[in-house]
């Protein structure tokens, strides 16, 4: 059963997942020790067995990577952290209950933006996940969420902006002026499940037009 | 015997483009206060669990005739109201809204619309009516036998730029608002059009 | 618009559904201290064919909406939950109303497939303490809203 942390020894076990990488973290109390370290365990919601992870028993981190034993992004999860002084457990939390599918957000895509005279190219490579199909090879954002898409906004000197979406990756963005700054938006959206990376962000200049020169 | 506060009457609600305020008449009090409190149920609650009512998120209490409950309906179901009065110690009767409201009678009106052009470019300001709206926007050009094109604008927040356009041409453009949760759309605004610059070299 | 095979229901936002349960999922899941136990199993969920989901959803929404929220409101109260309770049981009445299962012969196979998966659900619930397993289920909505959200379209 979860332990009440009377002692004030641990808090916040927490897990923090952004692109499918799942982290436990959690904090020490006002009461903790420097003698003091923690072993992790986990296991699948609905199971009896909690099993150790291997590299998080009896250490003195604060947080541990959970990524393949929380891979199973239809499953879910608990982890339990526990206190340990001088060889005896004094008390342990239980995180909450845990889905990468549901919890982990979004980072903004990577992206190379390319300028022109009258047109500025933006290509997003795509977003490689620790999530392992079933032939073993690791996918990509666009595999996890099939409805997920890119935004892409130009704005145009704070006047307005100009807008692109799609779930292709590579865009162009016409009809410009030549030799003037442009402040470029692209996040990636899964609407399903009311996610939204933060925006990766170009600032980019059209190339002269010296056809007259 | 002891005055008893009268409770509010004539319970209606105004429902335009999916903000619904919900008002009542004043229950008179020389020089004194009197304060409502309003409460909802859904037709779950209203059919399984009929004792259950829910304190209104934005009026409970309130001073006003009117109460916004726009956050508080967030299912397309009849909804029942009940506003009283409170005055001190004293409370008044519960008053219950006449006819059960649902968010899928609102009225729909078209949005505010503001069409410009930046040297080439079409850009198109529109209303910001909340998250729950899109604005499908048709927009063509005067020439003869022109296409109608269509572009659905997810937000209102920001001008947008619909398209690269001719030098010299004349473009118009209307809008409707459309509400996926209820599956209803406004009509149409009224139309308005806009000249392109002629061969001047387009601004930024 | 959710497309549970032959079923369509319309006039239900997703996003609100999520985000009613998600303003509640700490206070709820946290009651739940039994966690080797699972209602929604993956034998539950798992692999459901179109044709059979629109018996298995229905089944499972009445079960929610006549047996898990009606006995909620003291929890309800207690937690200050009211309206985000709201949102879900309207919601899911909406859905409901809108399902009409086939009850055609040539789907007798299916329905009881469906019905099968349903029973084992059921089972499960019994076999706990009634408290227990009203606080159990309220806690997995969210893996009821994982599952309806395979057949849900923007």
């Amino acid at each position: 059963t979860l332990t009440e942390d009377a002692f004030g020894l641990l808090r916040y076990v927490k897990f923090h997942s952004s692109n499918f990488e799942n982290i436990l973290m959690w904090d020490s109390g006002p009461a903790s020790t420097p003698d003091m370290v923690y072993n992790v365990l986990y296991k699948r919601y609905g199971e009896t067995e909690w099993l150790a992870k291997a590299g998080c028993q009896r250490t003195k981190q604060k947080s541990c990577n959970l990524t393949m034993e929380t891979g199973n992004f239809t499953e879910f999860y608990y982890a339990n952290v526990s206190v340990v002084s001088s060889g005896i457990q004094i008390t342990s939390k239980r995180s909450e209950r845990f889905n990468s599918l549901q919890h982990t957000t979004i980072k903004p895509p990577a992206v190379t933006c390319i300028p022109q005279v009258r047109s500025i190219q933006m290509l997003i490579h795509p977003t490689f996940t620790p999530v392992l199909s079933e032939d073993g090879h690791q996918l990509t954002l666009e595999e996890i969420f099939q409805d997920l898409f890119y935004r892409l906004e130009l704005h145009v000197n704070h006047t307005y902006l100009m807008h692109l979406e799609g779930k292709q990756r590579e865009y162009e963005f016409l009809g410009l002026t030549p030799d003037t700054q442009f402040l470029g938006y692209i996040t990636i959206l899964a609407p399903m499940w009311s996610k939204e990376s933060a925006p990766y962000v170009c600032q980019v200049k059209t190339l002269p037009d010296r056809t007259w020169t | 015997g002891v005055a008893v506060l009268p409770a509010p009457q004539n319970l209606t609600v105004l429902s335009i483009n999916m903000k619904h305020l919900l008002m009542w008449n004043a229950v008179a009090q020389l020089r004194e206060t009197v304060l409502y409190s309003v409460e909802y149920q859904g037709e779950y609650e209203s059919l399984y669990m009929s004792h259950i009512w829910i304190p209104s998120s934005q009026c409970s209490p309130t001073k006003g005739l009117e109460c916004d409950i726009t956050d508080d309906i967030t299912a397309t179901v009849p909804y029942n109201f009940r506003v009283r009065a409170m005055l001190g110690s004293q409370t008044s009767a519960w008053s219950t809204l006449e006819r059960p409201f649902n968010r899928n009678s609102t009225v729909l009106i078209p949005p505010r619309m503001e069409v410009t052009e930046h040297g080439l470019h079409l850009v198109i300001k529109l209303e910001d009516l909340g998250p729950q709206f899109e604005f499908p926007v048709v927009y063509w050009s005067q020439e003869p036998g022109a296409k109608e094109h269509v572009k659905v604008v997810k937000s209102g927040d920001s001008p947008v730029h619909l398209e690269t356009m001719e030098p010299g041409a004349v473009y118009c453009v209307k809008a409707q608002a459309l509400v996926k949760a209820i599956g209803r759309h406004s009509a149409f605004s009224q139309t308005q059009c806009v000249e392109m610059q002629g061969e001047a070299l387009p601004l930024a | 618009e959710f497309r549970f095979g032959p079923c369509r229901v319309e006039g239900v936002v997703l996003s609100e559904l999520w985000e009613a349960f998600s303003a509640m999922k700490s206070t709820v899941q946290t009651q739940d201290d039994i966690t080797s136990v699972r209602l929604l199993k993956s034998q539950v969920l798992h692999n459901v064919s179109d044709a059979e989901s629109c018996y298995l959803v229905h089944s499972l929404l009445k079960f929610y909406l006549n047996t898990v929220f009606k006995n909620y409101p003291s929890k309800v109260a207690k937690f200050k939950i009211s309206k985000s309770f709201s949102t879900l049981a309207n919601n899911f009445f909406v859905i409901v109303s809108k399902l009409h299962p086939s009850k055609d012969k040539d789907m007798l196979s299916i329905s009881e497939s469906a019905h099968r998966r349903f029973l084992l659900f059921c089972k499960a619930f019994k076999q706990m303490d009634t408290e227990a397993a009203l606080v159990k289920a309220f806690g997995e909505v969210d893996i009821l809203l994982t599952w309806m959200q395979n057949f849900y379209h923007l």
